[in-house]
């Protein structure tokens, strides 16, 4: 029917679903950059600014010599950089002259596509951030229309958000991205064709997470319309869970479904088989096929955060109110403006919803967070906020202290601060990181480039050895290999 | 994009190339005579295609042999290694008639740059300064031409390159000789007895700078220093050049880039120069447009794998790489290991080695392909494996090359081991910056 | 497809680990291979890894077809090959031989070249006298020691 690409999301959007923090290395992506390459895939969903600060709190990786190593081994597929538009590590909102110094660098440093993903779907914001990005170079700029469940989010609402985009010669493509896996078969087939209605031309891509089992479904319904170019997946281990439709399986279904796939089933394969046996390796889950959830179309928080609530209420000794709490995360959400479930939002409403049902009575008792997003300093929200809650939660002395809180410094004032001699990508980590952190990643030097899964259990394993007390003799046989260790003449 | 890809090579090169090709995902073919057939290389590859008896003449150096190896084993591509058919265009150009990629530069390139006397002029075109000398189309013009420039001189092969078929001549008596010994050593490297004659600089520094071309682009990944030789031959290498002016280094680069941006170069080559010692003046020699023996020590302090960007070069890609992502760090010095016995003139020495100890440890890298109970047949050239070490600066680069050596044990088989040990001992050596008469000095 | 089980820079970062204990050898045994990393040199903290490979297959290349050496006869001298390598008796492809049979020598006389890993060996006579055979062929592959040709020497 259609010809569809596939855009491989394994090394972050995957990784951060499936294997948050703990996740990959500049190595671990590097060992495989150039069998990637050549699978044929149009984009590769590559980073975003949690993950470059995660690689330097983390792995002490220079995430700028990330990008750019993964540039020279990729030569052939655009990398491709998320972003809220206007925010670089920090959370508060940074100037537009930092930000296309951001863009600037990412750019030079090699990437060639960026996501504007503006939960809050403000246009002006999005147009705005996007005229930066192609001042400061060529890349492809691909608008992003972040689906959720709620009165406000119609596909009448998608398609204007959409339309007014579309008016910018800024935004190249958009998506349809559905971050909590709440996009239904049913609903795509009507809103689908009510965004590229008002796109026209431009080409639109489906990003639909398995969360709840409808990903794949829901990626192939969006497929057999033929206006979507392009499925977002997850390979091996990295595909299915929270995150994106298997790679093997959705080319397989796609081309059951009578479109054409241009990829190289082989080198999918090898990659594929290289992502199992590091997932092996280090021990890290992998995505499974999900069961249907209901509930989850309603209060959408994500299993982790639901997990740490209902760990809190056991400590207060309430696990019996847990229910109550999720009904009142739907409450809160509402009153909020609809803000879309994804971080920092649900923390951020269920831990509302807690305080609202254990407090004396509901917004009593608010976080700061929830103060700055009232305030807008997350983005103006997407339909107004509740007036009675709103006043609720203004209404306190905390409020007016974080108000009075300093802005994100301009580029002026962060140029006075650190020197007009720092080279500009360590300045532009200085600026969002805690020193420490940066200190440490320079510290460590250039990052390694190798990684071999099958090396990486006997690394751990002699690890573990060498921070025991030595032994004179240790010898470990499995079916196919022999390892023996020999202590000094030393040793007892 | 490259799918098979046979690799018409040996020893430790082919082992190198299968490694990155490997992990690009490519299926590889070695391509091994007779002796080479359980070789390791030809163990690790996928698969392995006998191309001929063991004479290189017969195997390795055979075009006809080679191609229809390649052929009946389906590859897309051919690497061919250095040496060899390498530089050899009628190779690459039987090599994409057989509707393979070559991977290396294209035929004008290498046809430009194969024959020295002709990459003379392509420097000078380009706007490089040459070493004064010229052709000899006969031993009579050889002997005009020396006269001309002064002894001493060198005699260089037109179709060579790795310091073979060179010789040093100090007296116009010892022409006809040498000429005759040059011209038999070329036609037995290189198929061809071509030579040409050029002044011998006597306090010079050999420097090269490791060039990227995809036809488009030409960049640069810095210096190498090759000046401990012996006759001619490489015998440790370092990276980046250490003791060179800025302007001198920069000169050099910039002139290397404009060589690579002038051939509309696809592909990874090194642009070699002669450096003068005291003045700092330099002279192109010529451009070895394949990969080289000692690309180890550029690949430690960039972090660029140079094989990988040549198979991607190569399969139509434009460079991935910028100049302002190249950002070298630390030194890396590279000593040649070779079967040849330093205490009998460096008699090559093949045989059974019964012991084939190699160091290990963070940045120490072994390129061998010589293991405990192997057998270094005397086919071939006489390199056993190259020990490369990186640190953060050169002293401590120099100290764990010290270290390296020490614990480096190779019995059987007499090796250039022991003389690498006292050139890392040798003060000039640690020093830096020495010229190519080092050798001549060391104690 | 031959993946090798550890890569060299897995054996930089096993010494790496290794380096901090006090383990002196590591052994490690496969089908394919065999690795031993040793900590030369007593085992103190500081002593300096090596690593040492054997690979269960044929190791190193194919028999290679020589020229045998033979026994001499009475009265005559060997030329012996000084090393192992292909046998020349012109100094290049198409020129005069060195020598033919009849030629008188010397001890330094120049009898033929031996071409060892791309290097021309000369063959000294290293006997006065005149040459009588040729025993070996032009271009064969001969042994270190194997005879070239037979002398007989001037009394």
């Amino acid at each position: 029917m259609a010809e569809i690409s596939l855009v491989d999301v394994s090394m972050r959007d995957g990784n951060q679903s499936l294997w948050g923090a703990t996740g990959l290395n500049t190595a671990q992506m590097l060992a495989i950059a150039g069998a990637t390459d050549r699978v044929g895939f149009s984009a590769i969903d590559f980073t975003s600014s949690t993950h470059m600060a995660v690689a330097v709190r983390y792995f002490r990786n220079d995430p700028w010599e990330r990008i750019r190593r993964m540039r020279a081994a990729m030569p052939n597929t655009p990398l491709q950089f998320i972003t809220t538009g206007m925010r670089f590590i920090a959370w508060q909102q940074a100037d537009p002259d930092f930000m296309a110094l951001v863009y600037r660098h990412l750019q030079v440093a090699g990437i060639r596509k960026f996501i504007m993903l503006d939960p809050m779907h403000d246009a002006e914001a999005v147009i705005e951030a996007a005229r930066l990005v192609k001042r400061e170079g060529g890349a492809q700029v691909m608008g992003a229309l972040t689906f959720t469940l709620s009165a406000v989010h119609t596909d009448r609402f998608y398609a204007d958000f959409a339309r007014k985009l579309a008016a910018s010669d800024d935004i190249d493509c958009f998506y349809i991205k559905d971050p909590g896996g709440l996009l239904s078969p049913d609903r795509v087939r009507t809103l689908a064709p009510a965004v590229k209605a008002a796109i026209g031309a431009r080409r639109l891509e489906i990003h639909a997470h398995c969360t709840i089992g409808y990903g794949p479904l829901t990626s192939l319904a969006a497929a057999d319309l033929g206006i979507v170019d392009a499925v977002h997946v997850g390979v091996g281990p990295l595909g299915d869970g929270s995150s994106l439709p298997e790679a093997g399986r959705m080319l397989a279904n796609l081309k059951a479904g009578g479109h054409s796939v241009n990829v190289d089933e082989a080198m999918l394969a090898k990659v594929s088989d290289y992502w199992w046996r590091l997932s092996r390796a280090e021990g890290l889950p992998a995505g499974a096929p999900q069961t249907f959830d209901a509930s989850f179309l309603r209060h959408q928080i994500a299993g982790g955060v639901m997990t740490t609530t209902r760990r809190q209420l056991e400590e207060l000794g309430l696990a019996h109110r847990f229910d109550e709490v999720v009904a009142e995360t739907e409450r809160v959400r509402a009153e909020l403006g609809h803000p879309i479930m994804v971080t920092p939002f649900p923390q951020m409403v269920m831990s509302q919803a807690l305080y609202n049902v254990i407090g004396a009575r509901r917004y009593a008792q608010v976080s700061d967070e929830v103060l700055r997003y009232v305030m807008g300093k997350f983005g103006r929200p997407t339909s107004p906020l509740d007036p009675a809650v709103e006043s609720a939660i203004l209404d306190r002395p905390r409020a007016a202290e974080v108000a009075a809180e300093p802005p994100f410094p301009t580029l002026a004032e962060l140029r006075r601060k650190w020197g007009a001699h720092l080279p500009e990508e360590e300045f532009l980590l200085r600026a969002v990181m805690p020193p420490a952190q940066v200190d440490a990643m320079y510290a460590a030097g250039s990052s390694s480039a190798h990684y071999n899964p099958a090396a990486a259990p006997v690394l751990r394993l002699l690890k573990e050895l060498a921070a025991r007390p030595a032994a004179r003799d240790i010898v470990i046989e499995t079916a196919d290999t022999r390892l023996a260790l020999h202590g000094g003449a030393h040793v007892a | 994009m490259i799918r098979r890809l046979f690799i018409a090579n040996r020893g430790e090169i082919a082992l190198r190339i299968a490694r990155t090709a490997q992990r690009l995902g490519m299926t590889t073919i070695v391509g091994a005579s007779q002796a080479d057939v359980t070789s390791l290389p030809a163990q690790f590859a996928d698969e392995v295609a006998l191309i001929g008896p063991a004479p290189s003449a017969q195997s390795y150096l055979n075009v006809e042999a080679v191609i229809a190896a390649a052929v009946a084993a389906r590859a897309d591509a051919i690497h061919p290694g250095y040496g060899f058919l390498s530089e050899n265009a009628r190779f690459a150009e039987a090599t994409i008639e057989a509707g393979m990629i070559f991977v290396g530069p294209d035929v004008t390139s290498l046809n430009a740059m194969g024959d020295k006397l002709m990459a003379r002029s392509v420097g000078l075109a380009a706007g490089l300064p040459v070493v004064p000398g010229g052709e000899a189309a006969t031993p009579e013009q050889a002997m005009a031409r020396a006269r001309e420039t002064g002894f001493p001189v060198l005699l260089k092969a037109v179709a060579g390159g790795g310091g073979k078929g060179m010789k040093r001549v100090d007296r116009a008596d010892d022409m006809p000789a040498m000429i005759a010994m040059a011209m038999s050593e070329a036609q037995a490297a290189f198929g061809d007895p071509r030579i040409y004659v050029e002044r011998f600089i006597a306090r010079g520094r050999h420097v090269e700078v490791q060039v990227l071309g995809d036809g488009h682009d030409a960049l640069h990944l810095g210096t190498r220093d090759c000046s401990i030789q012996r006759r001619f031959q490489k015998l440790v290498e370092e990276a980046p050049a250490p003791q060179l002016a800025d302007a001198t280094r920069n000169g050099l680069e910039q002139a290397a880039v404009a060589l690579t941006r002038h051939l509309a170069y696809r592909g990874a080559g090194t642009v070699e120069f002669l450096v003068d010692a005291q003045t700092g003046d330099f002279f192109f020699l010529e451009m070895n447009a394949r990969i080289q023996v000692e690309h180890p020590v550029t690949e430690a302090i960039t972090g660029v794998d140079l094989i990988e960007q040549q198979l991607l070069v190569a399969a139509g890609s434009r460079l991935g790489l910028t100049q302002d992502a190249i950002r070298p760090s630390g030194h890396a010095i590279e000593v040649r290991i070779n079967a040849e016995d330093p205490a009998a003139d460096f008699r090559p020495s093949p045989g059974r080695v019964t012991r084939a100890r190699w160091p290990a440890g963070p940045g120490i890298r072994i390129d061998s392909h010589i293991a405990t109970g192997w057998v270094i047949p005397p086919t071939y050239d006489s390199l056993m494996g190259k020990l490369i070490v990186w640190a953060r600066d050169r002293p401590a680069a120099v100290a764990l090359l010290a270290s390296a050596l020490a614990t480096l044990s190779i019995e059987g088989v007499p090796t250039t081991a022991p003389l690498h040990r006292r050139i890392a001992a040798d003060p000039r050596f640690v020093a830096g910056g020495v010229d190519t008469r080092f050798l001549e000095g060391l104690a | 497809m031959n993946e090798p089980f550890l890569t060299p820079e897995d054996i930089a970062d096993i010494v790496a680990i290794l380096d901090g204990s006090d383990y002196r050898e590591l052994d490690v045994a496969t089908a394919r291979f065999r690795l031993t990393l040793r900590r030369e040199g007593g085992g103190e903290a500081g002593g300096r890894w090596s690593q040492e490979w054997q690979w269960a297959a044929a190791n190193g290349p194919a028999a290679v077809a020589v020229a045998v050496v033979q026994d001499t006869p009475a009265g005559l001298v060997a030329v012996a090959a000084p090393l192992p390598g292909a046998f020349y008796r012109a100094p290049a492809p198409g020129a005069a031989p060195f020598v033919e049979i009849g030629a008188r020598v010397d001890g330094d006389t120049v009898v033929g070249i031996v071409e060892t890993m791309k290097l021309m060996n000369p063959v000294h006579a290293g006997h006065a006298g005149e040459v009588v055979a040729i025993v070996a062929d032009n271009g064969a592959m001969v042994e270190g020691g194997a005879t070239l040709m037979h002398i007989r020497p001037h009394a």
